[in-house]
């Protein structure tokens, strides 16, 4: 790989990965990384928040994290990989909350009970950083920028899922999904041009409220127009600016 | 790639070695027993949950033959008991519907190929079923976007017959010539005579089968110039719109046919080039486009079109147009391609069919490609059909440093490059003109399979 490439999820990226968290530096994928780098946490703090974590996986294609109806005691942060959350509607069908990327946290949902309330399935190989959330809570109340940084996380979390799913067009939908992958990839030095869908179509059909076939129709309409290419599992936007323009009424929302 | 084909038969001479013919690559002898339903099972699912999921290729095997031809080596059964079709049919009906069941219903069949054996070794009511059942279970594409074929011995076949295949929706067929000589045809027990197979060409034009495949083999029994040359004058008579001219490989202790040929009446090595020689530059001399390996068809054949537009596909059937596509092999010995993996059916009946009546996918081995296996495959594959790798395209696609990552194979390719069959160049590798009958050799030297030892005897020669 020439240096200045950027890896494709989910490539494992050699640089971050090698850049392993000690007792003073996160992960540069850590999703609490911000909330002790940028804003100054002091060693003794950061040294406390670094023994709650516990490396988890790796998880396996379709290996649950957890379940729905587990006691809740942990959030988790993905480190390499990628998980789907869902649960089971009233008619029984499954409903897709989400999908978590490196650096992302699932679990937070959980905070509101004492228990899970959504599946949380690898969708590739996948490894994860776990917090005990009953010693992360009791850091939180000594440490005010960490309860910040949960909250901000936690609201970050509702926003993403109520924006696609309003009443907009099957591409608009599909753009901005498309769209704000490559922006959560790139954030964490992921390439945002070339990545993998990790998803399976009905995932991402389900998530989009979208059937299967539309999700193909659509992505099929893209590459015929030259907005993408995509290859198996590998998608590449090559037509940024009509994606930008295409997902607009989501992104801009 | 250029259209003429220079040869140099003391070069050809060297490089006449054992080695695969890539219509896979890993190939088959590295399948695994280990393979096994639930890993197919999985690897259909996969498939199903690509964001464009690819287009289907259905292979149907028809494993029966009337009569042995001594130098096939394709998994057959020799019978004249027409029953032995009709007992086939119900394992395979079965073995569709399970094999429907892995795929998700919008997944449109692009391509279907029937072969042997001798398909036509069943009746046409029996391949009307056969192809009913497969549209009943699976979504075919529309007429127009839909390749349709079928392999025929002429022998076997009345033209009216043809008719009903046309109206079935065959629109491609593959003859089997192979020579004209009839002290060859003796030799080879495939006695065939001109007038039945330019009846049945003729039939394939009548009633819209647009494209037909002749098979013509050199290096056979008796085999001379003059009666080859002959044969060739023949073929082009009847125009084929593509042309396949495989080498006869004698390995008799691996196929059992062949011990029925006696090794001294096969032509010399030189001998055999020289035949190869002739088909390559009459052919040339008809106007004939060399696709590649040993195949070749008209200007205005779909193949060379594709081939010059840079959008020819090689699998298990050969040469293709269609993009890659998710390959399910039905029948005794079928290979399937899904996602990327390969797996094979057992090679003999009772067994493929015991596993159908018990509800399991036959499946008794194959393989899961690694990374390296899925970079190679992609460089074998342009090699192969556009006769030149694309590095930069490679190194992007795959993340590699190609010269250091491949620094083994460039270092096997020296020799290759000195004799003028291979160039390097910055962004690409590229076969030469003599190059270009040599593909085998080349991608020999990227098979990660084939170490410093010996070349198994269990691959025929390049040539």
């Amino acid at each position: 790989m020439t240096a200045k490439e950027k890896p494709v999820f989910p490539q494992s990226n050699a640089r971050i990965v090698s850049d392993d968290g000690d007792a003073f530096n996160f992960c540069t994928t850590c999703a609490f990384s911000s909330a002790c780098m940028d804003q100054g946490m002091g060693k003794r703090e950061l040294n406390d928040l670094h023994m709650l974590v516990e490396h988890i996986g790796p998880f396996h294609a379709g290996d649950p994290v957890f379940r729905r109806g587990e006691p809740f005691d942990a959030i988790a942060a993905v480190r390499a990989g990628s998980v789907k959350t869902s649960i089971i509607d009233q008619t029984g069908h499954e409903r897709v909350l989400g999908f978590h990327l490196p650096g992302e946290v699932i679990g937070l949902a959980g905070i509101d009970g004492d228990r899970y309330p959504c599946d949380a399935i690898a969708l590739d190989t996948t490894t994860l950083c776990r917090f005990s959330f009953p010693r992360m809570a009791e850091l939180a109340s000594r440490v005010p920028l960490l309860q910040q940084h949960l909250f901000r996380l936690l609201s970050r979390d509702i926003g993403a899922a109520q924006r696609l799913t309003g009443d907009w067009p099957a591409d608009v939908r599909m753009a901005a999904f498309l769209l704000t992958l490559s922006h959560r990839l790139a954030a964490r030095g992921f390439s945002s041009r070339r990545f993998q869908l990790t998803m399976a179509r009905t995932d991402i059909g389900n998530y989009l409220r979208l059937a299967p076939e539309t999700v193909s129709r659509v992505l099929k309409r893209f590459q015929d127009d030259g907005l993408l290419a995509v290859d198996r599992r590998e998608v590449e936007l090559l037509d940024r600016p009509s994606l930008d323009a295409l997902a607009a009424p989501i992104l801009d929302s | 790639m250029t259209n003429g084909v220079t040869l140099d038969v003391d070069l050809l001479r060297r490089y006449d070695r054992p080695g695969p013919r890539y219509t896979s690559y890993p190939t088959a002898p590295q399948f695994v027993p280990g393979f096994d339903e639930q890993a197919l099972r999985e690897a259909a699912k996969e498939s199903n949950g690509d964001p464009i999921p690819r287009p289907l290729s259905v292979y149907v095997h028809v494993p029966f033959c009337t009569s042995p031809c001594f130098y096939c080596a394709c998994n057959r059964v020799i019978t004249r008991d027409r029953s032995r079709g009709a007992a086939y049919l119900a394992p395979l009906y079965g073995e569709i519907d399970l094999a429907a069941g892995l795929f998700d219903p919008d997944r449109e069949v692009a391509q279907l190929h029937f072969g042997g054996g001798t398909p036509n070794f069943l009746a046409p009511a029996q391949l009307r079923d056969i192809v009913a059942t497969l549209r009943r279970q699976f979504r075919f594409a529309n007429a127009d976007d839909l390749d349709c074929s079928i392999e025929l011995d002429p022998r076997a076949l009345r033209p009216s017959e043809v008719a009903e295949l046309a109206a079935m929706g065959f629109n491609r067929a593959s003859l089997g010539v192979q020579d004209f000589d009839p002290v060859v045809q003796g030799a080879v027990n495939r006695v065939q005579s001109v007038g039945e197979t330019a009846a049945v060409v003729e039939a394939c034009r009548r009633h819209g089968i647009g494209s037909v495949n002749i098979d013509l083999i050199y290096g056979l029994p008796h085999q001379t110039p003059g009666g080859f040359s002959k044969t060739l004058d023949i073929v082009l008579a009847m125009r084929p719109d593509r042309l396949a001219v495989y080498g006869y490989a004698h390995l008799p202790k691996l196929v059992k046919a062949q011990t029925r040929i006696d090794a001294a009446t096969l032509p010399t090595r030189d001998a055999k080039l020289g035949l190869l020689q002739l088909a390559i530059e009459t052919l040339t001399a008809a106007g004939y486009v060399h696709i590649g390996m040993d195949h070749f068809a008209l200007p205005d054949d779909e193949l060379a079109v594709a081939q010059a537009r840079g959008s020819l596909h090689r699998n298990f059937m050969g040469y293709t147009t269609h993009a890659e596509s998710d390959l399910i092999g039905l029948g005794v010995s079928a290979i399937s391609h899904i996602g990327a993996t390969y797996s094979q059916n057992p090679r003999d009946i009772a067994s493929w069919q015991a596993a159908i009546e018990d509800g399991r996918l036959p499946v008794f081995r194959g393989m899961r490609m690694s990374d390296d296996d899925q970079l190679r495959a992609a460089l074998v594959q342009q090699l192969m059909c556009q006769g030149e790798v694309a590095v930069g395209a490679l190194e992007r696609r795959y993340a590699i440093d190609f010269r250091s990552y491949f620094r083994d194979a460039l270092v096997r390719l020296q020799p290759l490059i000195a004799d003028g069959l291979v160039q390097v160049e910055p962004d690409r590798i590229l076969a030469t003109s003599p190059g270009r009958l040599l593909l085998r050799n080349i991608a020999m030297c990227f098979d990660a399979y084939l170490g410093e030892d010996a070349i198994p005897a269990r691959f025929s020669r390049a040539i």
